[in-house]
């Protein structure tokens, strides 16, 4: 019995972590759905918000839940600037030169983080309790974050579907060049978009601090990188709301999966579920690389 | 001949960068760091030079060779001298065998989708020799006792030091003269036609997929061959999260872009600026050299997209020196 109030368990926690992925990959997958390029650096956003939960924490006592609003402007400004200065450039670059200057960018952030905060782990402890289940008590951070990440996931939905805006940016992932001859202005909703991407991105690195809110480290990014690329394709690269519903199977796969191999005797759960998410990331991109739910 | 005047410069700077080397006291161990950047570049530029494919998961090329010798040294130990050439063998192997898992799915993509599926096989290979304890593990293979204690002090230490340096030299000068083969030969303009496009090189009937093996292959195998020598015979030990670290993938990356994609001097020139700027900046600023990376990989990128040798040669042309630069 044991066992299955543990798989029970993990699942539960699989399924609120999922939505927090699914949140945290919608700006790689709006980045390349509008642009074309992919966010190599996307980690390196990740850690940003999770360092703005921390010092909002530590430094004015800010409820992690409440830094998300400080963790969008941020990132839209980020992204914004980066645009400005960087991106524009590379256009019409090949693909090489924009996968170049994202992985330089991410790495810039993370050493200029690193230069200021250091590299030690550091965290916050924000306690306010949780439900208590028979099988399992989950504290209601971990709710806050994904109720959160539902609400977000909403409205984002809503204004891509109501607005103006919202509804070009649809426009240029379609066919740029019909959204351009239509007079989209599609250098501005790249602008748009990009910034977007990285303002989503950061303000989910918030969330996913409240799953561990004492893994903060200038390097903590890598490994959601590497995961929202597995769940970019799961989703089909290129669509939010994909990516959206895909954390969520991610991230019931993962610990579900991750339970299971913890009976085989002999392996290292952890490495055998990661083997597992990668190898099931091949066989996607073999098989069906629209993705598990896009169909175009 | 004249095909490979162009291989004069680069054997130049390799003979100026071993006798300066093996003459000035102390500096063996940062030329040796040097040529290792040279190498990477060297390989990997055979592959994403000349097809213009980005392979994020390349050290995972570098990683079989690592552990291809490993495996021959740790396991059959009193083989001696023979241990060492099971070794390259086995390196070569792992690397093939790799390669052929690559090329059978990651290679029908193309662009953001290869890159994206390239990383997923280093990642996944790392996890699968960490999750199923295959060669030790996480923990890794160790070797250093085990080859003392079987060949002795002095032996042991001749490998690690005298024996890795000269295969890792050897193995750069063999991969220059591949590449200019390749550059000459019908591979190498079967892989500019498929270089600038894909679409329109199949149309004139180019076998694309047999040429980018081709490249894939040879540049896997010069990356194992590298990961055999100047790793695991130099260091005497393989962990799987130094081997299959991504920042030597990009690092070389960085080296052949800074370079000149697809040029014979490019890699060889970025890989000498790359590698002595990391040594000495590790030396003055511990720890941060990539800071001092990132912004100018960004500005190479942004601003040089042909890479130092390809910006030379713009300005050489015409002129008596272009048909020694390539």
């Amino acid at each position: 019995m044991a066992f299955f109030e543990q798989l029970a368990s993990n699942l539960i926690y699989g399924m609120l972590l999922g939505g927090v992925y699914g949140l945290a990959t919608m700006g790689l997958s709006l980045i390349f759905g509008v642009l074309r390029v992919v966010n190599v650096g996307h980690g390196a956003f990740i850690m940003l918000g999770a360092f703005t939960a921390f010092w909002m924490f530590t430094l004015y006592s800010i409820p992690p839940i409440a830094s998300i609003v400080m963790a969008l402007v941020i990132g839209l400004a980020l992204g914004y600037l980066i645009f400005m200065s960087v991106m524009r450039r590379l256009l019409d670059a090949p693909e090489l030169s924009t996968l170049l200057a994202m992985f330089g960018i991410g790495i810039f952030i993370e050493e200029l983080a690193k230069f200021f905060w250091g590299p030690d782990y550091v965290g916050y402890s924000w306690n306010i309790g949780g439900i208590s289940f028979p099988i399992t008590e989950i504290p209601f951070t971990k709710i806050c974050a994904f109720i959160s990440s539902i609400i977000i996931a909403a409205l984002l939905y809503i204004w891509f579907q109501r607005t103006k805006l919202g509804k070009a940016i649809r426009a240029v992932v379609e066919d740029r060049e019909g959204a351009m001859v239509c007079g989209v202005d599609v250098n501005r909703i790249y602008a748009l978009s990009f910034a977007l991407g990285i303002g989503l991105t950061v303000l989910s690195g918030v969330l996913v601090t409240l799953f561990t809110p004492v893994g903060i480290n200038v390097y903590m990014g890598g490994d959601y990188t590497l995961k929202a690329f597995v769940i970019a394709v799961l989703g089909g690269l290129g669509s939010p709301w994909g990516a959206f519903y895909a954390g969520f199977i991610f991230g019931l796969l993962e610990n579900g999966s991750y339970t299971l191999l913890g009976l085989i005797p002999g392996v290292e759960p952890f490495g055998l579920t990661r083997f597992v998410s990668f190898a099931g990331l091949l066989v996607i991109l073999l098989v069906k690389p629209t993705g598990l739910l896009g169909g175009e | 001949m004249r095909r490979y005047k162009p291989l004069l410069p680069v054997f130049a700077i390799y003979v100026i960068l071993l006798i300066i080397g093996a003459t000035t006291p102390g500096l063996w161990q940062p030329i040796m760091f040097i040529m290792f950047y040279i190498g990477i570049g060297v390989a990997l530029n055979n592959f994403l030079g000349l097809t213009g494919y980005v392979d994020f998961g390349y050290v995972a090329f570098l990683a079989m060779g690592a552990y291809g010798m490993a495996v021959a040294l740790n396991y059959f130990t009193e083989l001696g001298f023979g241990a060492v050439a099971l070794g390259f063998f086995l390196a070569l192997l792992f690397s093939a065998l790799l390669c052929i898992a690559v090329g059978g799915v990651a290679l029908r993509l193309r662009g953001a989708y290869f890159a994206i599926a390239t990383i997923g096989v280093n990642e996944g290979l790392r996890y699968l020799i960490e999750g199923a304890r295959i060669w030790g593990g996480s923990e890794g293979i160790v070797l250093s006792g085990k080859l003392r204690k079987a060949f002795g002090p002095d032996f042991a230490n001749y490998l690690s030091t005298f024996v890795a340096d000269v295969c890792l030299i050897i193995v750069i000068f063999v991969a220059s003269v591949i590449t200019i083969y390749l550059i000459n030969s019908r591979v190498g303009y079967a892989l500019l036609a498929l270089r600038e496009d894909e679409d329109a090189a199949k149309v004139v009937g180019i076998n694309v997929t047999k040429y980018k093996l081709i490249a894939f292959f040879t540049s896997a195998a010069i990356g194992s061959l590298i990961g055999a020598s100047a790793w695991t015979l130099k260091l005497t030990y393989v962990f799987p999260e130094d081997v299959f670290f991504i920042h030597y993938t990009v690092e070389a990356i960085v080296i052949v872009m800074l370079g000149g994609a697809g040029t014979l001097l490019g890699p060889v020139i970025s890989g000498l600026i790359y590698g002595a700027l990391k040594y000495y900046l590790s030396v003055i600023l511990p720890g941060f050299q990539l800071l001092a990376f990132a912004p100018l990989l960004i500005i190479i990128v942004v601003a040089f997209p042909d890479g130092i040798v390809g910006y030379v040669r713009k300005k050489l042309r015409g002129k008596s020196l272009f048909e020694y630069i390539r």
